[in-house]
This record gives structure tokens, sequence and C-alpha cells, in this order.
């Protein structure tokens, strides 16, 4: 068939008519792709002019566009969930890293038990002998989203199990996020846009890091809660509408039920709405919106216990209760400005709320001093303080999420979005509507916050989605639009310097612009580019177009679209790149390839997990660094002394200290805590580096906060300051537990060779430590998951090393134990 | 009797250089201003085995030969917490000394104690008395929070009979430049207003910050990156460090990118020669080839195992 004809008819409208009715459908979307612009007529004001409408409907334009929205909108979600299966098909259908192995677990209880036993938990096992209120110490909306699911599904006979429902949260809701930044883009733009913003989101790898399969986190739902508020707030914004600020409202509570960083939202709509009114532009739709958010959303918000009083008591907070007052004052005085007319009535309001917003203010100030509200929490704190946690909370420090941003990881996640975003921003600046200046607001705050920390990296990409989506898709819209401007007719002149930009008559031809029909009355051209360009920054900022705007000859659009795609495609294959190779490990499971390339996998964890499910009693309690704490208590199903939650200190230190004190003194501790197997994860032998004592700084660090008399770690370094676990190490070093139990006939191993750390590329001493108090229980395959049994008192009431001496057939030296056993007795 | 008599005869003497010892000391540090400067026999005297008094001893080499700069940096601070000790009440004072062990002064004590670095703090417990430690090992600062008197006084508060009584001084010159500042603003508010209200501006703003943001500036700054290495590299290979000079190439880059696409989408398409568009259409693409060729060059340099790459 001809459709190339057809479309060139179509497009150029030279003989519309001669199209036969019955196939008009099938043309209408072959022309639909060739020119996506025109996919949504009604959001473009040049539209009217074109020759597609000739023979048909504005309707059946609609309806097509709308389809061909869903059919696109229906790829975009297959694509977003797609290539979050990587880690699915790779390895297995499995919960992946740290946390979400609690979350599985809560998860569980309240798919098993219900409700109410979830809410009412009390774990005895973890941060034993403490043991942890559950149901009030946790965001329970990712556990209640599955509980739902796995409910709705149970009701229509459908049995599928919890896990799977919990491995493929997050892929299904990366689909309602693309939905979400689609509308919310919709709102900046137009839906072009919109859907070039769900695409992009849908497969960033910014955003897929933290939303795998299997990634079973807060963050798997809380990014599509940001943006679904972000877009009812903009909406109720625009309308002044109650229900949409109701809306938003109502996803608020759902953020702050499912993550801690709803406290973003409680401070970015806010600071939105302080600046729409510094900016002058306070109206009754910033009024009905705000309050309508703030008052709902509040009180909801204190619904959740673990939230509880937060929001009237803690500076987190303020700002949004600050704006909320400030607000009413104007209102007030807006209101009371339109029924008088007096001047120095006005200008005494006007002293008035300017008084009453400076005494509020202070009011907040000296309540933060009185201890009323709260002031920052360190985790809030040390983003504007930098140096803060490092100082004073090592333990948020420690995290290597928390760690701040190098650029090749912007690069790595956003891609050429990254360039995009300004460009999208200027856009904005050169619009600046209400809620042009909400992008404006959240690219600064989230640009920051990403700078300083790695995990914030999340927030700024819907921001840089939507951005780069609004400025690709204006650069396409101009660029595959077929409708020519005029050739000036003196254009030879133009070089010459001769002619003089007259706007009236190119402001005639606006409208007139027809395919390519040259106008007859040109416009004589501006002398020089400068003027050009001091021409279209005015027109663009005055947002009048005084000037015909267009692209003249095929070729420069072509080249444009050709670059564009270009972009795009290498943008697919770098994301389906990333998300392979970088973020699809469950990190449970470590991949390796064999010589021969194929893939090798290193199950060390699940192995050594399940010996201590298997081999170990039921109460017994593991001790292990706080890393592991979620995993031995999903997996192992055994009690832990810290876990992931860490939100006790002292017991976190508690901990450090064993692990960084001779065996002597942990022992008490290990016997104080009732520990019977000590955890460690040794990456020597395989050169795996996230291993325990690549970590041990930072249990000395932590240990040094709580006792910095016994624990310091300057002693942990050789004299030279260098960080060694070969002979040179320091003899605090070599005497710790920690390092006792890593290297463990460790050189053994090697026979009589060099034992090598592959981690550290340090040769490790041939005559290795020895262990009296613990006993080594279990190391995995390939060493990485190393268990020792802790030794229970010598019967004979004789301290554990001599026990060992005496039992090795060593003579005990005369001066040492005399004063010893008596002591012990 | 007469043994114990002998006894106590002996053991006068004994009492009586402890306490010169400690007379001295104080008086040493009264002259010091709070700080005393030791040499080899003070350092034996101050680290005597039996003392009632602890000790914090700043090892340094404030010698300009020596080049140490931490040291300088470090050195106000010291004092600034010595000199705050002096104001504690006289009996508390006279059981904790601060003093200050030059390498070139005594470098035999360094030799002995086997130290190789400066600057170091070292905090000598009491063997005797009240106080007394079972541990006769001085314990040493950790310099991870930086050279600055407030965590230092913190930590050492933790060693003294009483807390030092450390206030940072008011930064008067802060102060006078934020008051100074304010005024100005207000003062001049009425001409700059209109610059104030001109969306480019804030435009401007908004877009440096974000490239500087996305240039990893905040790592730069939160991990003291230095400008460049050591050998003059300019760019420090790993994807998990950087250089101060990568944040400016980076948002150099950035910028650009976006620049070209801002004149591709507002400037081009408002010209009103179809040659001269063309001639930009072609430059700015040109530009945008070239110039994310090079990102992506880079890129690879910082993470070796990156697949892709564009023209170059």
């Amino acid at each position: 068939m001809a459709i190339h004809t057809q479309v060139w008819r179509a497009v150029y409208g030279k003989s519309a008519d001669a199209i036969e009715k019955s196939v008009e459908n099938v043309d209408e979307s072959i022309r639909a792709i060739i020119c996506i612009p025109r996919l949504f007529p009604f959001t473009f004001g040049h539209v009217d002019g074109l020759p597609l409408s000739n023979n048909v409907s504005p309707t059946t334009v609609a309806n097509t566009a709308s389809l061909l929205r869903i059919v696109a909108f229906g790829l975009i979600s297959a694509a977003a969930i797609a290539s979050r299966l990587f880690a699915v098909i790779n390895f297995e259908s499995i919960i992946h890293e740290f946390d979400p192995w609690f979350n599985y677990r809560a998860t569980r209880v309240l798919a098993a038990k219900g409700f109410y036993e979830f809410w009412n938990w009390f774990d005895p096992t973890a941060w034993y002998p403490l043991g942890r209120v559950v149901g009030g110490t946790v965001y329970p909306g990712l556990m209640a989203t599955s509980g739902v699911i796995y409910n709705f599904l149970h009701y229509f006979n459908l049995p599928v199990d919890i896990r799977n429902i919990c491995v493929l949260l997050a892929p299904g809701f990366s689909a309602l996020t693309a939905w979400a930044t689609y509308m919310f883009t919709t709102e900046m733009k137009d839906s072009s846009a919109g859907l070039l913003a769900a695409a992009f989101i849908g497969i960033v790898p910014g955003y897929i890091s933290r939303s795998v399969a299997g990634s079973y986190d807060n963050e798997a739902i809380a990014i599509f809660l940001l943006m679904i508020t972000f877009y009812l707030w903009i909406a109720a914004l625009k309308q002044g509408s109650a229900l949409y600020g109701t809306l938003a409202a109502v996803f608020y509570f759902y953020m702050v039920a499912a993550w801690g960083g709803y406290a973003f939202i409680t401070n970015m709509i806010p600071v939105h709405a302080l600046v729409l009114l510094l900016m002058g532009r306070f109206s009754g739709r910033l009024y009905v919106a705000y309050c309508s958010w703030y008052a709902i959303g509040t009180l909801s918000s204190m619904q959740v216990p673990f939230v509880g009083f937060q929001p009237v008591r803690t500076s987190e907070h303020m700002g949004a209760l600050g704006v909320f007052g400030l607000l009413q004052i104007v209102a007030f005085a807006s209101l009371v400005r339109s029924h008088l007319s007096s001047k120095q009535f006005q200008d005494l309001l006007t002293v008035s709320v300017i008084s009453m917003g400076l005494l509020g203010a202070g009011a907040f100030i000296v309540m933060t001093y009185k201890g009323w509200i709260a002031p920052w929490t360190g985790r809030f704190y040390s983003l504007w303080d930098t140096g803060y946690a490092k100082k004073y909370i090592p333990i948020i420090a420690s995290v290597s999420e928390h760690q701040p941003t190098a650029w090749p990881s912007f690069f790595m996640d956003l891609q050429f979005l990254i360039f995009l975003f300004p460009a999208g921003v200027v856009l904005c600046f050169r619009d600046l509507r209400d809620e042009h200046v909400f992008v404006i607001i959240y690219a600064v705050v989230a640009s920051y916050f990403a700078g300083v920390m790695v995990r914030l990296m999340l927030t700024l990409t819907p921001v840089v989605c939507v951005s780069a989506a609004v400025a690709l898709s204006t650069l396409l819209d101009i660029y595959v639009d077929v409708a020519e401007p005029a050739v000036p007719e003196n254009e030879n002149s133009s070089a010459n310097g001769t002619g003089a930009a007259t706007a009236d008559a190119k402001k005639a031809k606006k409208n007139a612009a027809v395919g390519s029909q040259a106008g007859p009355n040109a416009a004589a051209a501006a002398s020089s580019t400068l003027s050009d360009i001091v021409n279209a920054a005015k027109s663009s900022s005055k947002s009048s177009p005084s000037k015909q705007k267009g692209i003249w000859g095929a070729d420069a659009r072509l080249v444009i679209i050709l670059n564009a795609i270009g972009m795009l495609v290498y943008f697919v294959f770098h994301c389906t790149w990333v998300t392979a190779n970088a973020y699809s490990s469950p990190s449970v499971v470590l991949a390796s390839s064999n010589p021969d390339g194929s893939q090798h996998l290193i199950d060390d964890y699940r192995e050594a997990y399940y010996w201590l499910r298997m081999n170990t009693p039921q109460d017994a309690v593991v001790m292990s660094w706080w890393d592991y704490g979620y995993q031995i208590a999903g997996m192992a199903d055994r009690g832990t002394l810290v876990d992931n939650n860490t939100w006790n200190n002292t017991h976190i230190a508690t901990v450090g200290k064993a692990m960084s004190s001779p065996e002597e003194i942990a022992y008490p501790i290990l016997r104080q805590h009732d520990v019977d197997y000590v955890l460690v994860i040794f990456g020597g032998l395989l050169g795996y580096s996230g291993d325990d004592i690549n970590k041990f700084l930072w249990m000395v660090r932590i240990a040094q906060g709580v006792w910095p008399d016994e624990i310091q770690e300057p002693n942990y370094f050789t004299p030279t300051g260098e960080y060694r676990v070969d002979e040179r190490a320091s003899d605090a070093m070599k005497n710790s537990l920690m390092y006792k139990m890593s290297y463990y006939r460790f050189a053994e191993l090697y026979g009589n060779g060099n034992a090598i750390d592959r981690v550290r590329n340090q040769n490790i001493p041939k005559i290795g430590p020895t262990l009296d108090y613990v006993e080594e229980a279990f190391t995995s395959e390939n060493w990485i998951v190393r268990i020792f049994k802790v030794r229970k008192e010598d019967p004979l009431g004789r301290d554990l090393k001599s026990a060992n001496a005496f039992a090795q057939g060593k003579k005990r030296k005369r001066s040492k134990p005399v004063s010893r056993r008596r002591a012990v007795v | 009797m007469k043994l114990f008599a002998f006894v106590s005869f002996l053991a006068i003497p004994l009492a009586f250089a402890a306490k010169d010892g400690k007379d001295k000391l104080i008086s040493l540090a009264a002259s010091g201003n709070g700080v005393i400067r030791l040499d080899a026999s003070t350092f034996d005297l101050l680290t005597a085995p039996n003392r009632d008094w602890s000790v914090a001893i700043q090892f340094t080499a404030l010698d300009p030969r020596r080049r140490c700069t931490p040291c300088k940096e470090f050195d106000p601070s010291w004092n600034a917490v010595a000199k705050a000790w002096t104001t504690v009440s006289a009996e508390q004072r006279d059981n904790h000394f601060f003093a200050t062990l030059d390498f070139d002064e005594a470098p035999t004590v360094f030799q002995k104690l086997n130290l190789a670095s400066a600057p170091l703090v070292w905090v000598y417990p009491p063997t005797e008395g009240p106080r007394a430690s079972t541990r006769n090992l001085p314990s040493k600062y950790d310099f991870s929070t930086g050279y600055e008197a407030g965590p230092l006084s913190i930590h050492l508060s933790n060693h003294t009979p009483v807390p030092i009584p450390y206030k940072a001084p008011i930064d008067w010159a802060r102060w006078l430049t934020v008051v100074a500042g304010l005024l100005s603003f207000a003062l001049t508010l009425r001409f700059i207003a209109p610059v104030l209200q001109s969306r480019w501006l804030w435009g401007a703003v908004t877009i440096i910050t974000s490239l500087t943001m996305n240039g990893g500036f905040m790592f730069t700054r939160i991990r003291g990156s230095p400008y460049t290495g050591h050998d003059g590299a300019w760019i420090s290979p790993g994807t998990q460090t950087q250089f101060g000079q990568e944040v400016q190439v980076v948002a150099a880059v950035y910028g650009t990118l976006a620049f070209s696409f801002v004149m591709l989408t507002m400037i081009v398409p408002y010209q009103s020669s179809p040659a001269r568009q063309r001639v930009q259409v072609y430059l700015w693409s040109g530009v945008i080839m070239l110039v994310y060729s090079v990102l992506v060059t880079l890129f690879r340099v910082k993470n070796r195992g990156y697949p892709f790459k564009l023209l170059l």
C-alpha cells in the first residue's frame, strides 16, 4: 500500500480528500507516528492551521492520540518492569541486601498473623537482650501494601507466595511511578513531555538502583508516592481545588507511613508556597491548596505510631507549620485590604503582618531553646553541617550510602539526562508559572542533597527526568514541526547588514504559516547574530512571540532529530548495561566469572546462614557487626545483638568494643550478652572488599565514642599511620578479636607459600593468631563467612587461656598463674 | 621503731622532691600561660612514674625548617584550650598540666618514644592519688575531628579533674561581616531590587548551583580532596574518588551541553535568515556531539569497564 504517499499527503494536505473513509483509522495512526507532537492537538496553539484537520474530525484525532498515549504508556510500563527483572533472571527470585530482609520478615508476620499481631509485634530476638517493639518503630506502609496485595490475590484464589509479591513489588511500583511522573510532567508542559519523562524514569539507573526485583525496601514504593503527592499538590495549586489538596494529603499520609524521607515533601511544599508568597503570587488557589494539604496531611501523618507527635514538636516539621501560619496572616491581610481603602490603614496592616510574622518566628526560636520543639535530628542535621555526623554520630557516617557523591555516580545514574536537566530548568525559568517554580526549587534542593549523600540520588532522579523531558520535548516540538516559517525576501541583503527588523510584519505571518507556502511579504532579517539573540531573548522572556519561530530546511531538522534519537538509543543501551551490571546483584549471592566467561555464583552467605539455622539451638544468639543483623534474623532465624535498625548506639558500640578488644576483655562482654556464636565476614581469600576488616575502623570509631579510654583509633594503625594486617600491624590490631577470627588458620591454607590477603594485598604472617576463648565452628566455602563458637567457662574455674595451655601440654610459667587462680577462687 | 623512723627519714626528701617537682611544674605552667615548654629533663619530671597529676602533652615541630603545617594549624587551638584551663580554681588546676614538646628542643624524647610524626597529643593519667589510673600508658588524641579547639577540649575534659571551661571565642570579624552585609543590602535594596527581581539572575544562580553540585562539589568539600593529584594529574581514576579540578571540568562540560540545547531551543528557531539558522543548527549539533564524546571519554577514564564510546 502506498503508505508513503498517504503520509505525505496527510502531512502536506495536498490531496487529503483522496483518502478512503474505510482506512481512516489506519492512516491516522500512521500519521500520528510520523509527526509526534501532533499527537496531542489540543495542547498546541499553532496546530489550527495544519492540514491534518482538514477532513478528520477533532474527536477522532483526540481519540487516536489518547489511544496512542495508552499504548506508549503500556510499553513504557513493560520496559520499566522488564528491565528490573535482570536480578531475577540472572540469579533467582530472592530478597536482596540487608534492610529488605527485615521488611520481608515483617511482611511474613503480617501475612501470616494479620495486621493486629503485626502492629503489636515485639521481637525478643533482635537487639538481644533488649528486644524491639517492631510495630511502633517501623514505617508500616511497605508491609501493609504487600499484605493488601497478598490478601487481595488470595481472596480471588490466586495462591501467590508472599515472597514473590515482595520481590516483584518494586518493579510493579516502578510502572506506577512512571505514570505519576507522566501526570506531573503533563502539568509542567504537555503530555508529550509527560510520556518522555515516564520513559526516562522507567529505565533511568538512578531509580532502578533502588527498585530492582528483590529490592524490597521502603524506597520501592516511596518514589511513586513522592511523585503522586507532588503531582496532586501541583494540580491542587493550579485549580485551587480542595479535593486535590485532600488527595495530596492522603498520599502524603501514605508516604509518611512508608518512608522516613517524607520530610522531603514536608519541606518542599512549604518552601514552594513560601517562594510563591515572596514572589507576590499569593492567591486563593494557593491558600486552599496549602491549607487543605497541611491540615489533613499533618493530622493523618500523626496517626502513624512511629511519627506520633513529631509533626508539632520537631524542627523538621516547623517550616510547614510556619508557612501555614504565614498563609493565614497573609490571607487575612488580603481580605481586609480588599474591604478597605484607607492608605494609612493599609500601611498599618502591612506593619502588623510583618511584626506578626517576626513574632511567630521568635516564638519558634524561643520554643526551640526551651526544648519544647526538638532540634534537628542528627540524620537531618548532617545534611546541612556535613562534618557533623563524622564528629558526633559515626554510626550515621559509617553507612556507605551516606557517603558524598562523586561525579561519575551522577553520570552513571542519569547519563545524558544530567546535562539536559539544566536546559529544562532554563525553560522553566522562561515560562515561570507557579508549577515551574516548584521544579526549580526541587532542582536546586535535590542537587545539593544528592551531592551530600549517595542515597539521595533517588530524590534527584525524578526532577532530572521531568526537567530533561521538558527540554527534549520542547526541542522536538520545534524541530519536528514541518511548518516552515516564511523565507525572508531580501535574504541577500541581510548579509550586508542593511535590513532592519520589522516585528509587525512578522507577527502578521504567525498564524498564516501553512505548509511550504511562502508568504509574499517577508520581513527583513536582523543585521547580526547578536541582535538575533537579543530579539529572541526578548521575545522569549515576554513569552509573546513578536517574531515567528520555525526551522527552514529538512536537513537542519533531520540533524537535530537524528541527534536526539541517537542520544535516546545510547541512553537505552547505557541504562541496560548499568542495570544488568551494577544494580542487579542481590549482594546476598555474589557473581563472578569463570575463566571461560561463564558465570560462577558465590553463595557463601546463604550457606553459612543455613548452617546456623540447621546446626545451632533455636535460641542461640549470634553476634556480628550490625550490617548482617537483619540477614541473620531473616535467613538463619537466630537472635542478634545488633541489626540494621541502629537505634541504640551504645549497644552497637558494645559489639564494636568486643570486636576490637583482645580476647580476655571481649570474653566477659560476650558472656554477659549470652553470645553463643560470633560471625565475621572475611574477604581476604577471594578479594571481596566489603568485609569486616575493611569496616573494622568504624567499629573502633564507634566503640571509641563510648569508651574513649579503652579503645583508641590511633592504636590500630602502625606508627607511620598505615592500616596494615601483615607483620607490621600494630599490637592492638593483632590482638583484636576481629583480626584473630578473620585470620585464624588463614596461613595454613597456603601451606608453605605466602598467605596473601587479596583485599589488602598484604602478606599474612606464617604463624597466625591463636584463639582461646572462642573456637572455629564453621567457615564457608570461600571463607567469606566465618562462624566461631564462644566457649563456656572452664569447669575447673581456670581461665580459658591457661586451661588451653594445660590441655596442649604446655608448662605453666611459674611467675604468672598463682595469683590468677587465687583471684578466680 | 627505729627502722620505721629511718624509713620515714628516707621518705622525707622523696616527698619533698615530688612536692618540689610539682611546685616547679606549677610555676612553669603559670609562666607559660598555662602551657609548659618541655625539654628532656622536664619531660621526665612531668611524666615521672609516681605522679598524682595528669598531663596532656602536645608533641610538635614548629620550627619552619620542619615544614609541619598541621603543627602550626593545631598550636593555637592547643594554647587556647590550655589558657582556658588556667581559669579553673587552683586546687583543680594544679592536678592537670598542659605541655608542649617541640622536636627541636628535645629530639631525644622523640627517639625514646619512637615518634615519627607530629602533631600528637598524649594524655598521661595520674598514677597516685584519688584519680589514679591502673593504666600507665598514655592515651592518644584522635585528630580525625580536625585541629579545632572545640573537639579537643571536649576530648581532654574526659581526663581532667573538672571539664575544661573552654568557650570558642566570638568571631567578631565574621559577625561584623554579616552585619555589614545585611546593612549594605538593606541600604542598597532600592537600587538592586530590579536586579533581584530579574528571573535570569535567579536562573543563573540556580543553574550554576546545580551544575556545581552535579559535578561532585560536595564530595570534594566533605572529603577534602586536593585540587589536583601529587603528580599533577587532574583526574583521579576510580568512580568513588575525584579531585577538585574535576568539578570544574565536569560542570563546564555539562554547562556547555545544556547551553547548546538552550541555544537550539530558544535562539535558533527565532533566526531571521535561513542560512544563518542552518549554520547554527549544524554548529550546536556539532558542539553537542563533540562535547558529549569528551564527556564519555572522561567517564571511561573513571570507569574502566564502561563499554560504550562515541566519536573519541
